[in-house]
């Protein structure tokens, strides 16, 4: 009888959920939560992380995988994680870290196509894990308003061991890309945070981000920040209480002469601290 | 990088400023530091790790006066102090550390020298203290404090995980 109800109810916010889906930002976000963010042990110390796809801010959910997972060095070279595990619902990997400075550890899978059109009497909107190539054979008869769009997502944190890095570490010159000209080693509640979004290489323009604190669950309000990038590129904001944060930009942009998709959304998902003040 | 070359400038600026009259602290000057760790009851107490330093007008480190932590790994719970000073200064850390200390009422004194031995100049500066417990809180203290040629007393009220602070400056 409950599981009925429950199904019943299932099935409706399916088709509500599906009746106002937007074009994009549905997938689940992904983000990596590490144990510690910074290491004071001599020598180095291990760190695990967690890796996963929810949408409730740091909840875990979906079992993205942690194969890919990166650890960037302060010199900028990359190194594989340690040990990976995939669970149901989240992916773990662990990393001993032993140079000194700062670290970006990331999680970047190749990109995703989802191709969106509208079909039967009702003009209901649907949508396909495809590519402009892949979707030739996929779309039924009589689609309309096809678009299929790239997606692609930095998942990534900083993890900082002894003195934070003065270097930032170079663009790869591709999608959305996040550089902290606030270290994020440095961010302290009450004071303000700059960081600077670029878009295949370029300071961007526009980029909408929002940052949200851990806990979600447990107020009633996200109380999320909400900035655009400026002219620069530019982003600056206050974290006003300490804690865990995920800051979630995105740019959305139509691509011409691309053999597989006419828009991409790209994001990054950066996890950090704000320490007590 | 910005922000240290800045700083650099700055202090250069200050220097020129006020180096010709800058004057140090009597030799004799000395802070004598009484510092008590109360009782808490607890079902799991763990000895606090303590933190006690100086800053100075431009919230620049001058000198870690004591240090309670035990194992390194755990320095970085001492959030501030680990931000200000001990993650920039790897031979802070080694110059001051020691064992975390029972409950209970200690004395130490500040000799005015700065983490490189030499006397601080005189004027205003920021005594600092910061403890942290595993099961426990954390309080951090923050007493403004002017270092010249007069002596003063002051008192630092009891919170959680501190008890009464007692700062005596005096040129002997």
């Amino acid at each position: 009888m409950l599981s009925k109800k429950i199904s019943t109810v299932a099935v409706a916010c399916a088709i509500f959920g599906g009746l106002t889906l937007s074009q994009v930002a549905n997938a689940h976000p992904r983000w990596i939560m590490p144990s510690h963010f910074a290491i004071s042990k001599e020598g180095g110390d291990w760190l695990t992380f967690d890796v996963t796809a929810s949408h409730g801010t740091f909840v875990l959910d979906k079992p993205a995988g942690a194969e890919n997972a990166r650890i960037v060095m302060p010199d900028g070279r990359q190194e594989r994680p340690d040990a990976v595990l995939r669970g149901k619902r989240r992916s773990v990997f662990d990393f001993h870290f032993t140079e000194e400075g700062t670290h970006r550890v990331q999680v970047t899978n190749s990109p995703s196509y989802v191709t969106h059109y509208k079909a039967g009497k009702r003009d209901t909107q649907k949508r396909l894990r495809a590519s402009k190539v892949e979707r030739i054979a996929l779309l039924p008869e009589g689609a309309r308003e096809v678009s299929s769009t790239l997606n692609y997502t930095r998942a990534e944190t900083y993890i900082t061991v002894g003195k934070p890095s003065e270097k930032p570490f170079p663009l790869e010159g591709t999608y959305l890309e996040l550089l902290p000209e606030t270290n994020p080693a440095d961010i302290v509640a009450t004071e303000p945070v700059r960081f600077q979004l670029f878009f295949n290489g370029k300071p961007q323009v526009g980029v909408k981000a929002e940052i949200t604190r851990d806990g979600t669950l447990y107020r009633n309000q996200q109380e999320q920040i909400d900035v655009v990038t400026d002219e620069q590129g530019f982003i600056e904001f206050t974290p006003e209480v300490a804690g865990r944060y995920l800051l979630k930009a995105t740019h959305q942009a139509p691509i011409a002469d691309n053999p597989l998709a006419d828009n991409m959304n790209v994001s990054v998902h950066l996890t950090f601290e704000a320490v007590l003040p | 990088m910005k922000f240290t070359s800045v700083l650099s400038v700055l202090s250069v600026l200050f220097f020129l400023s006020n180096g010709v009259n800058a004057k140090t602290i009597p030799e004799q000057a000395v802070m004598d530091i009484e510092f008590t760790i109360p009782k808490v009851e607890a079902s799991i107490y763990a000895r606090p790790y303590v933190a006690i330093w100086i800053e100075d007008k431009q919230r620049q480190p001058v000198r870690t006066i004591q240090l309670w932590v035990g194992e390194d790994e755990w320095l970085k719970d001492l959030r501030s102090w680990w931000r200000k000073v001990g993650r920039n200064d790897r031979t802070v850390v080694d110059a001051v550390t020691s064992a975390t200390r029972p409950i209970g009422q200690y004395r130490f004194a500040w000799d005015g020298l700065d983490q490189k031995g030499k006397r601080v100049e005189q004027g205003d500066y920021t005594f600092y203290v910061e403890v942290v417990r595993e099961h426990g809180g954390r309080n951090y203290l923050r007493q403004k404090i002017q270092l010249a040629e007069q002596d003063f007393k002051l008192t630092l009220q009891p919170t959680e995980e501190t008890g009464l602070i007692n700062l005596h400056y005096h040129i002997q």
